[in-house]
């Protein structure tokens, strides 16, 4: 697998807290990256610099599309944005979707801001729907929706680009832990499944075990990147290197 | 005392707390210092008493009228945002058990607190603007600070029932909260206004037709003056009862013919709440209202100055043209500050759903865009309503002449370009609070 998403040497601090301290990351294309830390450990401030929601202080996060090469801090926020909104899909713990737009309206607004016809963006993301399970409930509006049909609309806005990456934060944190796993069976198959590539943020083993590599965070560091191939656990860390 | 205990607890700024607290004190504010002003205006006619004093009290009387039933609207407005604004937070109390009445009784604490807060800050307002009220001259003489002094007793009346409304509305506004927390908190349903409401609005409008139409059966002068003067008052009021449901309807139009996406989520912000709609632009509505008269009195004093040189006469056409201009002058402040308070707080609402969709890439300007249309769109509609229904009360009264005069007209017209040019500079004003919430994202550690 080629990395899609280069991250080197990043530092971010808030005043004197230091969320990020010199943490260097490949993303593999099609992989599942499970981010995970305890509260604190800089793991959503790495999803968001990676992602070009934050810049970082310094270092720098590469992204390599068939086009070519674009390094995400150099961007100014109006190509940031126009980056996310072309290249990312977004997953967010309590969904925040718009609640006075129905499901499906919610699903095809980006294809929408991206210049798509509303006819054909609506049909677009009714498809994804469907296919997350949700046929029939395209007008509902998301006050009229359980919490995990919620993060599925979720997932279906975030898809109905086709990214070249998903990033999920805590996309299960706010479900029980069978709604949860219904939320992570759309957002795997729909990301991985397809061959596009996913990162996630988590506190919960049960979702990290699903992706195929985990790196934990400590203090703004990577303190172990923990890989799963073929069925074998293998686990690197900075002061031992890799081991089976 | 546990209700107290608490009530301070949660008085205590959060993240975003400061705006919380001071928006609806600023909103109280300015609403109890123009209805201050409004009245000490008033009053300060009722010192006179030769013969033209009683025209000058009537047209006094026939001012506060038109602009009472806006400034009561802005101060529940201001009322019904102190209590959203804290709605999410007692929900969340009445999830963790606490009982409906101590609910209620926090909820109505915490709005009078704020809303007394704000009306003694509008004391203060209305104390600083007087000498520059003062100035202004009617009969031939500036009006004089001494004249604008009120009574405290009417001053402390004005407080109380200032916080009486807040608490008043308060409980009537969280119902819904008491009555079911989670409803409140999933945003269920939609609501819908009623088609009897236009049903009632025009049997309203008919009766204030018949009463402007035949003032002889009414009585006496002061009769027929208190009458006209509610008669208008109702006027306006019934706007108030129709405005959502037309509203409604327009957006649901536009949702239909939506192909963006700032069109698609203003229409759909609007019929979130067709009420709250009408509310950001009731101001507007209540100004074209005003225009109408206003032009068509303007047109009239054109008429009878060119006909009689009475010097009497003359100071006292003067004087209505200088009543004219204040009244519309301060439905303008009402406007502005309606709109400034009710879009920073929307704003700040929906800080977490800003954020979440500058991440997925939407810009600034499509969210501002959907902002501005969600505004601009009802109060079109709105102005042309309140222009029509103000110029069918004032026919009869008028007649067609006065009312299509070039003065008349242009009133109208000026009123209702300045209205919007409030409005929209009201919304101007409001971008940077979207884009500071844009650039301060909620930090996350993790």
């Amino acid at each position: 697998m080629a990395a899609i998403l280069e991250a080197s040497d990043l530092i971010k601090s808030y005043g004197v807290t230091h969320a990020l301290a010199g943490v260097t990351l490949d993303v593999q294309a099609g992989e599942a990256l499970a981010i995970m830390g305890a509260s604190g450990s800089g793991k959503s401030t790495l999803l968001h610099v990676l992602a070009g929601i934050l810049t970082p202080d310094a270092g720098q996060v590469s992204l390599h599309t068939q086009r070519g090469t674009v390094s995400v801090g150099a961007l100014n926020d109006g190509a940031r944005s126009a980056l996310r909104r072309d290249a990312f899909g977004f997953v967010f713990q309590q969904g925040l979707l718009i609640p006075e737009l129905t499901a499906v309206e919610n699903a095809a607004l980006p294809l929408m801001l991206k210049g798509v016809a509303r006819q054909e963006a609506e049909q677009r993301a009714g498809q994804w729907l469907a296919s997350l399970g949700l046929a029939g409930l395209e007008q509902r509006r998301i006050g009229q929706l359980s919490g995990g049909q919620a993060q599925r609309v979720a997932v279906a806005r975030a898809q109905v680009i086709e990214p070249l990456v998903v990033f999920a934060d805590e996309p299960t944190g706010a479900l029980d832990s069978a709604t949860s796993a219904e939320v992570m069976d759309a957002l795997i198959g729909s990301t991985t499944g397809r061959g596009r590539t996913l990162v996630v943020v988590t506190h919960d083993e049960s979702i990290a075990a699903r992706c195929t590599r985990v790196v934990r965070l400590r203090d703004g560091r990577i303190v172990e990147t923990r890989s799963h191939v073929g069925g074998m656990d293998y686990i690197q860390t900075p002061a031992q290197g890799d081991r089976r | 005392m546990t209700t107290l205990t608490v009530a301070r607890l949660l008085a205590r700024p959060a993240a975003s707390g400061r705006a919380t607290l001071a928006l609806p004190i600023v909103a109280f504010g300015i609403s109890t210092a123009l209805l201050l002003t409004t009245l000490a205006g008033a009053m300060s006619f009722f010192r006179w008493h030769d013969g033209n004093a009683f025209t000058y009290q009537a047209l006094a009387i026939f001012a506060s009228a038109l602009l009472l039933v806006p400034l009561a609207s802005l101060g529940g407005s201001a009322a019904r945002l102190s209590a959203r604004r804290r709605d999410d937070r007692l929900a969340t109390l009445r999830l963790l058990g606490a009982t409906t009445g101590f609910v209620g009784r926090l909820t109505v604490l915490e709005s009078m607190a704020l809303a007394v807060a704000g009306a003694l800050g509008g004391v203060v307002l209305y104390l600083a603007l007087t000498p520059l009220v003062a100035l202004i001259p009617f009969r031939g003489a500036p009006i004089g600070a001494g004249a604008l002094l009120l009574n405290p007793l009417i001053v402390l009346a004005v407080v109380v029932g200032v916080g009486l409304l807040a608490g008043v509305s308060a409980a009537i506004g969280l119902r819904g909260v008491v009555v079911s927390p989670l409803g409140v908190r999933t945003r269920q349903s939609a609501p819908h206004s009623h088609w009897v409401r236009v049903l009632v609005a025009v049997a309203v409008l008919a009766a204030v037709v018949f009463c402007v139409a035949n003032p002889s059966i009414l009585g006496g002068v002061l009769t027929v003056i208190i009458v006209l003067a509610a008669a208008f008052a109702a006027a306006n009021a019934v706007l108030g009862l129709v405005g959502p449901f037309v509203i409604r309807r327009f957006a649901a139009s536009g949702l239909r013919r939506a192909t963006t996406p700032q069109r698609l989520i203003a229409a759909r912000s609007v019929l979130e709440s067709p009420k709250a709609a009408w509310r950001q632009v009731s101001g507007v509505s209540m100004t074209t209202f005003i225009a109408v008269f206003a032009g068509t009195a303007l047109a009239m004093i054109g008429a009878v100055s060119g006909e009689r040189a009475d010097r009497d006469e003359l100071i006292l056409l003067d004087d209505v043209r200088t009543g004219v201009f204040i009244t519309l002058a301060i439905s303008f402040v009402m406007v502005a500050c309606s709109v400034g308070v009710s879009q920073a707080s929307a704003i700040l609402d929906r800080r977490d759903l800003y954020v979440s969709l500058d991440r997925l890439g939407m810009p600034v300007k499509t969210m501002d865009a959907a902002r501005v249309r969600a505004v601009l769109s009802p109060l079109r509609i709105v102005t042309v309503g309140s222009a029509v229904t103000a110029v069918i009360i004032v026919l009869p009264l008028a007649g067609v002449a006065l009312v299509l005069a070039p003065l008349s007209l242009l009133t109208i017209a000026a009123s209702i370009a300045g209205g919007i040019l409030v409005v929209w500079l009201g919304l101007l004003a409001t971008s940077p609070v979207l884009r500071r919430a844009l650039s301060e994202p909620i930090v996350m550690m993790e």
